[in-house]
């Protein structure tokens, strides 16, 4: 049924179910994500003002922000999991052309417990329409492509939390989509997994080339991964600073990258920007 | 696991053994029998009586009543699922109809259905009809949102949802409680003969208790029982082979 179908391609405001295409082509040099002034508004509460942002074919975009800055919320509207209903508003644009696809890994890794980690992944290969003989070599290839072989049959519980969320990034990649939105994906994790797993998601990049919009609260992590990090400010979330990374290449080691000298750099402005933040958040609190 | 075998065979020869000594000298077989007369019994009973016949009847009556309950379990569990208005409204009538002791139903089933095989088969539904009720609405709750969030985000169709996501959490619930549904289902369809019927296990039963056919009464006994035990036996085999993605649990 169309009705239950997330119109991804379409904007917030026509998120009529079953719309026609309005873009015959894309993919290809349109921009997979304009976001033009989003609000989200949770009856009184402004979560997300008047935020906007362009993410181009290739980009691996972080954003960052306090805690409750909303950038999970706005993740959320991207891919229409949040709009307009009961309790809550949503206003703006959110513009994904229509042949762009669109996947979503969690913080949790979201897997089906009751099936095993191919079984998954080619999840991932069926919503995508792959033909139904190809699925389990798809799966195996890519859950090796994420260091898996040969866990194949393992259920989610007899896995670490690392392979899980490897697990959930191979179903993502299963899909084929042309943009991922990822919501804290190694929230959970150690720091060494955590690093690990960093450069795999920065070899995955680097040779899928997909369009990656990463939502985290570790300014390391923002740092090595994003070529572009975007900074929220709180309550309500809207863009308060943009740091361009492009310098760093696209071969960057999560291990090397962060004990350079403009790492260091860029990381103290960060922080002293979120320490600002922060100081602005606790005055506005005091005000009320 | 193979002397474990060997020691439960040495118990229950042992039991039996015991039984057998005693009886006689000690105990009076006409109200406790004996090994020997039960076995004459169920030979009786298989070879030239009905027996074969009592056994294919209770387990029609109670497979009939497993399926049609575990399939009426699951669609209103669905049901209460999806439409959440349906439970706030509905709960506390079916709490209480689950709180009546279905066997005291049994006597007015009879009545509407008859002697025959229905009235057994609506009291074995009526038992794993709930058991698979609520575990249905349970499955159907405990789905993660994540879960459903990401396979939803990659456009899948309402009728792909159903199929990967809602379909496997309520199977998988539901056949947690195999074992417990396949009991009530028997225990439904003998406490039916018990009331009314012409044949099956629980009418040979009531039938040797009239006659104080004590012989009869124990190899119905003896038979009820290793029917049951082979039953959830067969049943947790099931219940593990669904549930292997679950770290195991002991077989009980």
């Amino acid at each position: 049924m169309e009705g239950s179908r997330i119109e991804a391609a379409s904007t917030v405001e026509r998120g009529e179910p079953g719309g026609t295409p309005a873009t015959p082509h894309a993919g290809g040099g349109e921009r997979p994500l304009t976001v033009r002034d989003l609000s989200v508004r949770f009856g009184e509460h402004t979560v997300v003002e008047d935020l906007s942002l362009e993410v181009e074919q290739g980009e691996l975009v972080a954003m960052v922000g306090p805690s409750g800055c909303g950038k999970s919320t706005t993740l959320n509207a991207i891919c229409g999991l949040v709009r307009t209903g009961d309790a809550v508003t949503v206003t703006g644009d959110v513009e994904v052309p229509d042949g762009v696809r669109l996947a979503y890994a969690f913080q949790n890794d979201a897997l089906l417990p009751w099936s095993t980690a191919r079984r998954n992944v080619e999840v991932g290969a069926e919503l995508a329409g792959v033909p139904r003989s190809d699925r389990p070599r798809v799966a195996t290839e890519l859950l090796e492509q994420v260091g898996l072989k040969g866990f194949d049959t393992r259920y989610p519980q007899q896995l670490s939390g690392g392979m899980r969320q490897r697990v959930a990034l191979a179903r993502v990649l299963a899909y084929q989509p042309d943009l991922i939105l990822m919501d804290e994906p190694f929230g959970a994790l150690d720091a060494f997994i955590r690093m690990s797993l960093q450069n795999q998601l920065l070899d995955v990049w680097a040779r899928t080339r997909k369009t990656m919009v990463l939502v985290t609260h570790d300014l390391t992590e923002a740092l090595i991964l994003g070529t572009r990090v975007v900074v929220l400010s709180p309550s309500p979330g809207r863009v308060h600073r943009v740091v361009d990374n492009r310098e760093w290449g696209e071969q960057r080691r999560a291990e090397t990258l962060r004990s350079t000298t403009p790492f260091l750099e860029k990381y103290k402005a960060l922080w002293e920007t979120m320490i600002e933040l922060g100081a602005a958040q606790r005055t506005g609190e005091e005000e009320q | 696991m193979r002397s474990v075998v060997v020691l439960r065979l040495v118990v229950l020869a042992a039991v039996i053994g015991l039984w057998q000594a005693l009886s006689g000298p000690v105990v009076d077989p006409y109200f406790i029998s004996s090994p020997a007369r039960i076995a004459s019994d169920l030979k009786d009973g298989f070879v030239g009586g009905t027996l074969a016949r009592d056994i294919g009847v209770t387990m029609t009556e109670a497979g009939i009543g497993l399926v049609v309950g575990m399939l009426s379990g699951i669609l209103i569990g669905l049901m209460f699922g999806f439409f959440p208005l349906l439970d706030r409204v509905l709960e506390p009538f079916l709490g209480a109809v689950n709180a009546i002791p279905r066997p005291a139903l049994a006597p007015l089933f009879v009545l509407w259905f008859g002697l025959g095989m229905t009235s057994k088969v609506v009291v074995a539904w009526s038992l794993v009809f709930f058991v698979a009720f609520y575990n249905a609405y349970q499955g159907v709750k405990s789905i993660d949102q994540d879960v459903v969030n990401a396979v939803r985000v990659m456009r899948a169709s309402r009728l792909q949802m159903l199929r990967i996501v809602i379909l496997p959490a309520v199977f998988t619930w539901v056949f947690a409680a195999f074992k417990l549904s396949v009991g009530y289902a028997l225990i439904g369809a003998i406490v039916g003969e018990f009331v009314g019927s012409t044949s099956g296990l629980g009418y040979q039963l009531t039938q040797a208790q009239g006659l104080l056919d004590t012989d009869r009464v124990f190899s119905i006994v003896v038979v009820t029982g290793v029917l049951a035990g082979l039953v959830l036996y067969l049943a947790a085999l099931v219940e593990n082979k669904v549930l292997k993605w679950r770290p195991q649990v002991s077989f009980g």
